[in-house]
C-alpha cells in the first residue's frame, strides 16, 4: 500500500442554517494515496464538493477527522489552515480562479510570493511551468484577455508550480467546451503521471471521471462505490 | 516581500475603477486643500487676535498696582526706576525681550471749544511704544517727540466728535491722587487712525512726564513687557513677581480673557472644522471601499482559499484605502499651499471692519500656514482613512474563503 496523502475518518457535515438540517456528509471514511487521481462524482447534493472542501481545509466537519500529508486539520486555526493550503495544496476552481489585475505569469507567481520565494527564482519557475504547459505565449496577458480554457490552464500552472502534495479541482470543466475540457484533462493527466502530483476532482462531468484513475461515487452524503477505472479514459 | 505584493495588488485595484476612484481622489484632494487653506485663515485670525491683545498696550506681561483694574486712577500706581530693564533680571536675556514701556493711564475728560467727552488719557514715552499699537499708528500731523512732549494726539473718531483738528487746543481734566481735579490746555499735534475704530474714540496720548506733571507725581500706572516669543512668558512672570512683590503681575491672557478664550477656542475650531470636512468625506470613502470589497468578495475568497492569510486580506483593503488617501493628501496639501502663497501677505477685509473689530481683528487678515497644522491634517487624515477602511476590511477578513467564493 502506497503512502496516504489524505485520510478521512467518519467525516460528517451537517448544514443547520435552514429550518431543516441538511446532512451533506454522513460519516465518510476515505483515503487518497500518493500519485492517485480520485474523481469524486455524484448528483447534486451528494456531498462531493463538501468532501473536497473539507479535504482542502476550506470547510470543517461537524464530526470525524481529516488529515492531509499527516497533518490533522481539526486542530488548526484559520491562519494555520491558510498556511497549510499555501504549502501543501493546489486549487483549481470552477470560476474566479485568477486575480484580474495580475498577468498570467504574475498569477502563477502569486503563491510563490506568498511563500516568500525570491523574485528571480519565482519568475524562472513561473515561466518554466507556463512553458511546459504550452502557455508561454500568454504570460503577459491579464485574465480578461484569456479564453476560459486558457484561464483554467493558467490556474493549473499556478496550482502546481510550488509542487504541492495534493491538487484539488472543483468542477474544473464546468465552464469549458469539450475540446478545451479535453486539453485541460490531458494537462492534469500529464501532471499526475509524469510529475506524480496527487489529484482529487469533484465533478459531474463523465469526461473528467473517465480520466481519473479512481472514481468515487457519492450519494446522499455517503460513498456509494469506490473503484479503479484507470483504463476508462475516452482515449483508451 | 508580501507587503510589496499587497501594495502592487492595491495599486492595480485602484486603477481598476478609474472613474470611481478618480472622483473619490478628487474629493479627498479638494477637502484636504480646503482644510489646509481654511486652517491658514483660522490660524491667521488666532495670531492676529493674540497680537492685537498684546499690542493693546498689554505686552506679554504687565505690572499694575493692586486694584487698578477695578479703579483705574492715579491712586493705584507705583514707582519704576528710570534705568529699570527686564533683561537685567536673572535668567532673562536681551534676545527674549522685544521691549518694555511704562505709562500713566488715567480716566479724563477732553474738552474742545464745542464738545466734551470722557476718554482714557495715556502718558507715554513714544520711543518705547514700538511694542504696542501706539508705535504703529498712522498719524495725520505730527507724532509725539518724547516723554516730555506737552502736545496731544487724538483719534480721528474722537476728533470728529469733539470737532477739533491738528493745531487746535483742547483741555484735559483728570483727578489727582489727592482727589482734586487737575486741568491743563494742550495743543493737538496729530490725529491718528487705527485699524480698530473704537480705539480712536477712547485713547488720547501725550508725554508720560506731561501727565506726571499734571498730576504732580512721578509714579506710573502700568509697565508692559513684550517678549520675542510667547514661551518666554512664564520665566519672566516669575522673576517680575519676585521683583515687584505686592503688585499685580499679569499676562495678556489674564488682562484680556475674552481674546485669550477666543484664541484658545480656535485650536478646537481647527479640529472641529477638520472633522466636519473629512468626516463627510469619510462616508464617501467607506462607501467606495465597501463597494470595492463587495465586488471582489469572490476574488478575495479565492485568494484566501489558495493560501492568503486573513490578516493579509485585511491589510490589502487597508493599503488600498491608505494609497488613495495618501495620494489625496499629497495632492490636497500641494494645492492648499499653492492657494495660500498668493495671499500669504494678507487679505484686505475692510468691508467687514465692524464685525472684525468686534473680534479684535484688523482689516487686513494675514493667513498663517504652520507646518504643525499641515502635519496634523496629514496624520489625522491617514488615521481617518485607516478607520474608514477598518469596517469593510474586518468584514472581509472574518468571512471564510468558501463563504466568500459562494457570494
Amino acid at each position: 500500500m502506497s503512502e496516504e496523502v489524505v485520510q478521512c475518518h467518519g467525516v460528517t457535515r451537517v448544514y443547520a442554517d435552514d429550518a431543516v438540517p441538511v446532512h451533506a456528509l454522513r460519516g465518510v471514511d476515505f483515503a487518497v494515496h500518493k500519485g492517485d487521481w480520485v474523481s469524486l462524482a455524484g448528483p447534486s447534493g451528494s456531498g462531493k464538493s463538501t468532501l473536497l472542501h473539507i479535504i482542502g481545509g476550506l470547510d470543517r466537519p461537524n464530526d470525524g477527522s481529516v488529515s492531509v500529508d499527516g497533518e490533522d486539520l481539526g486542530g488548526l486555526s484559520e491562519a494555520q489552515l491558510s498556511d497549510l493550503r499555501l504549502r501543501k495544496i493546489g486549487f483549481v476552481f470552477q470560476a474566479y480562479n485568477l486575480i484580474p489585475v495580475l498577468t498570467a505569469v504574475e498569477n502563477v507567481e502569486f503563491i510563490m510570493q506568498l511563500q516568500g520565494i525570491g523574485a528571480s527564482e519565482r519568475r524562472e519557475r513561473a515561466l518554466g511551468i507556463l512553458d511546459r504547459l504550452g502557455l508561454d505565449d500568454i504570460g503577459d496577458r491579464r485574465p480578461g484577455e484569456l479564453s476560459g480554457g486558457q484561464q483554467q490552464r493558467v490556474a493549473v500552472a499556478r496550482a502546481v508550480v510550488t509542487d504541492p502534495v495534493l491538487l484539488l479541482a472543483d468542477e474544473p470543466s464546468a465552464n469549458l467546451d469539450t475540446a478545451t475540457t479535453k486539453e485541460l484533462l490531458e494537462l492534469l493527466r500529464n501532471i499526475n503521471e509524469n510529475h506524480g502530483v496527487t489529484i482529487v476532482t469533484a465533478t459531474h462531468d463523465p469526461m473528467v471521471m473517465g480520466y481519473a484513475k479512481r472514481p468515487v461515487n457519492l450519494r446522499d452524503g455517503a460513498i456509494e462505490s469506490d473503484g479503479s477505472t484507470a483504463d476508462a479514459s475516452p482515449d483508451a | 516581500m508580501k507587503l510589496r505584493l499587497l501594495v502592487q495588488l492595491g495599486w492595480r485595484n485602484l486603477w481598476r475603477h478609474k472613474r470611481r476612484n478618480g472622483i473619490l481622489l478628487g474629493g479627498i484632494t479638494f477637502a484636504i486643500a480646503a482644510v489646509v487653506l481654511a486652517n491658514s485663515f483660522i490660524r491667521g485670525m488666532q495670531v492676529q487676535m493674540a497680537d492685537n491683545a498684546v499690542d493693546l498696550m498689554n505686552g506679554h506681561v504687565k505690572i499694575l498696582a493692586p486694584g487698578y483694574l477695578d479703579d483705574p486712577s492715579i491712586a493705584q500706581s507705583f514707582e519704576v526706576a528710570q534705568d529699570w530693564r527686564p533683561d537685567a533680571l536673572e535668567g532673562i536675556t536681551s534676545d527674549m525681550v522685544a521691549g518694555w514701556a511704562s505709562r500713566v493711564r488715567v480716566p479724563a475728560v477732553i474738552m474742545s471749544e464745542r464738545e466734551t467727552r470722557g476718554i482714557q488719557l495715556v502718558g507715554i514715552d513714544p520711543a518705547s511704544e514700538n511694542i504696542s499699537f501706539v508705535g504703529k499708528l498712522a498719524i495725520q500731523g505730527e507724532g509725539l517727540a518724547d516723554a516730555a512732549d506737552r502736545r496731544v494726539i487724538v483719534g480721528a473718531g474722537l476728533a470728529e466728535r469733539i470737532e477739533t483738528q491738528v493745531g487746535r487746543r483742547i483741555v484735559l481734566i483728570t483727578q489727582g491722587a489727592d482727589g482734586r481735579n487737575r486741568e491743563a490746555g494742550y495743543r493737538v499735534a496729530g490725529i491718528y487712525r487705527s485699524d480698530t475704530s473704537s480705539l480712536e474714540k477712547i485713547f488720547v496720548f501725550t508725554g508720560r512726564d506731561t501727565v506726571q506733571d499734571l498730576l504732580e507725581t512721578n509714579v506710573v500706572t502700568e509697565l508692559s513687557v513684550r517678549l520675542t516669543e510667547e514661551r518666554f512668558s512664564p520665566p519672566l512672570l516669575q522673576r517680575l513677581a519676585n521683583v515687584f512683590a505686592g503688585l499685580d503681575v499679569m499676562t495678556w491672557q489674564q488682562l484680556d480673557p475674552t481674546a485669550a478664550a477666543m484664541t484658545a477656542i480656535i485650536d478646537v475650531v481647527i479640529l472641529v472644522y477638520f472633522f466636519i470636512m473629512m468626516g463627510a468625506l469619510s462616508f464617501g470613502l467607506v462607501n467606495s471601499l465597501v463597494t470595492a470589497v463587495m465586488e471582489r468578495t469572490r476574488e478575495m475568497g479565492m485568494m484566501r482559499a489558495i493560501g492568503m492569510r486573513p490578516r493579509s486580506v485585511l491589510l490589502q483593503v487597508v493599503l488600498e484605502s491608505t494609497l488613495i488617501m495618501g495620494a489625496g493628501i499629497a495632492g490636497g496639501v500641494v494645492i492648499g499651499v499653492l492657494a495660500y502663497l498668493p495671499i500669504a501677505d494678507g487679505v484686505d477685509l475692510a468691508a467687514f471692519n465692524e464685525a472684525l473689530s468686534t473680534f479684535g481683528l484688523s482689516n487686513v487678515l494675514v493667513p498663517q500656514l504652520f507646518a504643525q497644522d499641515v502635519i496634523l491634517v496629514v496624520v489625522l487624515s491617514l488615521i481617518l482613512g485607516f478607520v474608514a477602511s477598518a469596517s469593510p476590511a474586518v468584514r472581509c477578513m472574518k468571512m471564510g474563503p468558501l463563504e466568500a467564493m459562494r457570494r
